[in-house]
């Protein structure tokens, strides 16, 4: 019988036991059943690599060191094994002319066919001129590029949605892929970096599929933007008992408290950081202790600062934790009845005070 | 026969009894709802947590019940003569008799109907009991509430209860209190029935009408 993993080709970078390991980590992350994973594997493994034309414009490349320098080297393997990254200014070897051509040479092979990843905002004021590669604008190349591909990833907060370009007075007109381009299928991945396993997912589903995962209204993928950080995060109970770090370094927070109060925007912040989490250690923001910024979300440098003062509107169960609410209440109870059986005991004794007086009385 | 009103329940005997049926209910109603909570997610947002603020009700509750309790306790032996525990636990040769009389007149063996002003010793049994049964579900209770605590995780391991544990009977104990309240309602009803004394009305005015009491 031949297994449908005996497929892969020989040159492979990963080995198939991670190979298969990433598509289940993939699978899981999509939310798909695990009968689905030879699919995954099948359309990770055919020979048809899809084309990636990867573009950088205002941007630290701190999503694809995200994703490349994944702790989890099988994984940025698997990425670069399941697609064909033929233009990718940080990574490529080729410079110059050579890069431009390489580029020229993927647009026409592709045409159509290619998935164009944009990292980095779009500056679109003074026509464009803040961000210039080889002559041409950011918007020129966006046009020229993402305009004739198959579909768009926008990878990172800035491709998403402008990120910290944008942010106010946003000098240059900063924006995102989706705000400027116009009839191509665009899926936002935001992120400061996103996890590495929401892009892959993205890609994974879309040569599986054939089509791009079910997205929100912001255009971010359901399967990685679909929850709340709040209620899947492991510190809610703590929110829930009012149990809370005040201070960075104070005992709450060496308790492992919640981040809340500190400025954590867990609560308005949409992103599968406390399921799926980071660099293969099990660890994302909350967990190493600083409160979650809502980098996923639009506009983050603008509407979740200060990040260090908690979310206004978010109101705590119970007004300070059930517990100690409930606590302030039961000693109310508590001492009334106290007082209760005080004043009763002292009308018992005075009444026994004053029969005993009036015997002494009746005795004499 | 000559039937009269008789001051029978002190004040904080009647405010014992409302503040311990309220809590009970409550603790019953939202306990449930903490053992299997469901919810509609239209209902959820960063502004709701239908699970926390039940649990806050309940702990709230807790605390009354917890407060009720006490005062009981204390009343079992500072409070008016019906009052008193040992007006009406069956220990005594006069509550031993009382006992099976009233046993006997539930079960329709005997026509003669309780000659005491306070609880009958049958009764007596039952509210002790049911002391009891709260004693444990206050005890149980502060053990789930506090799980970081030195003083209930102690009591937990000189009992040798685990958390779990503690949890499964904290919850069995409930249906106790359900099936206290349904007898008790029945048997109230009962009594109003056949021997008319105000018995009802005697947790609202503290007063019983009665005739002719023995001893």
């Amino acid at each position: 019988m031949v297994s449908p993993y005996s497929q892969f080709r020989p040159s492979f970078r990963c080995s198939r036991r991670s190979f298969l390991k990433g598509c289940g980590m993939v699978a899981a992350a999509l939310g798909l059943s695990s009968e689905m994973v030879p699919s995954l594997v099948e359309a990770a493994a055919s020979n048809t690599r899809p084309s990636v034309i990867w573009l950088h414009f205002q941007e630290c490349t701190g999503c694809s060191e995200g994703l490349l320098r994944a702790s989890h080297p099988d994984l940025a393997s698997l990425i670069l094994d399941i697609i064909s990254l033929d233009y990718h200014e940080t990574v490529m070897a080729a410079a110059g002319r050579q890069a431009e051509e390489a580029l020229k040479s993927a647009l026409e092979k592709g045409r159509g066919r290619y998935i164009c990843v944009v990292e980095g905002g779009i500056p679109t004021k003074d026509g464009g001129i803040y961000c210039k590669i080889a002559g041409k604008t950011a918007l020129e190349l966006l046009h020229e590029v993402a305009g004739p591909a198959a579909a768009v990833i926008a990878i990172g907060t800035c491709a998403s949605y402008g990120g910290i370009q944008a942010a106010h007075p946003n000098p240059t007109g900063a924006k995102g892929v989706g705000d400027i381009l116009e009839g191509v299928p665009v899926v936002n991945v935001p992120g400061c970096p996103p996890n590495p396993i929401s892009f892959l997912g993205t890609v994974l589903h879309y040569l599986t599929f054939k089509r791009l995962p079910e997205c929100d209204a912001l255009g971010r993928p359901l399967f990685a933007y679909g929850r709340k950080i709040h209620d899947h995060c492991e510190r809610r109970p703590h929110f829930d008992e009012g149990r809370f770090a005040e201070r960075f370094g104070d005992e709450g927070h060496k308790s492992g408290f919640c981040l809340y109060k500190v400025g954590c925007k867990g609560p308005s912040t949409y992103s599968n950081c406390p399921a799926v989490r980071f660099n293969d250690a099990g660890v994302w923001p909350v967990y190493t202790g600083h409160g979650c910024v809502g980098c996923t979300e639009p506009g983050f440098w603008d509407t979740m600062t200060p990040f260090y003062e908690r979310l206004p509107d978010v109101p705590i169960p119970g007004d300070r934790g059930i517990v100690s609410s409930a606590e302030g209440a039961g000693k109310t109870v508590l001492g009334v009845t106290a007082a209760a059986m005080a004043v009763h005991a002292a009308v018992g004794i005075g009444k026994r005070l004053v029969k005993g007086s009036s015997k002494e009385k009746k005795g004499e | 026969m000559e039937y009269r009103h008789y001051q029978v329940w002190g004040v904080l005997m009647r405010l014992y009894h409302w503040a311990f049926v309220l809590s009970m209910g409550t603790l019953a109603v939202t306990g449930l709802y903490i053992h299997s909570p469901w919810s509609l997610t239209f209902l959820e947002d960063v502004r709701r947590f239908p699970v926390a603020e039940m649990r806050m009700l309940h702990f709230e509750a807790a605390y009354v019940f917890i407060a009720a309790t006490l005062l009981r306790v204390y009343l079992c032996f500072f409070g008016s003569k019906y009052e008193r525990i040992w007006d009406f636990a069956p220990v005594t040769p006069r509550n031993v008799k009382g006992f099976f009389m009233a046993l006997g007149r539930y079960l329709y063996l005997v026509d003669t109907p309780s000659r005491r002003l306070g609880h009958n010793p049958l009764a007596g049994l039952a509210y002790i009991l049911t002391m009891a049964v709260a004693l444990f579900q206050v005890l149980t209770g502060l053990m789930l509430l506090y799980p970081e605590s030195g003083l209930w995780q102690g009591m937990g391991a000189w009992l040798s209860i685990t958390q779990q544990q503690a949890r499964f009977y904290h919850h069995l104990a409930m249906w106790y209190f359900f099936l206290f309240g349904m007898l008790h309602l029945y048997i109230l009803i009962w009594n109003e029935n056949y021997h008319p004394e105000g018995l009802i009305s005697s947790m609202f005015s503290g007063k019983k009408f009665h005739g002719p009491q023995e001893g």
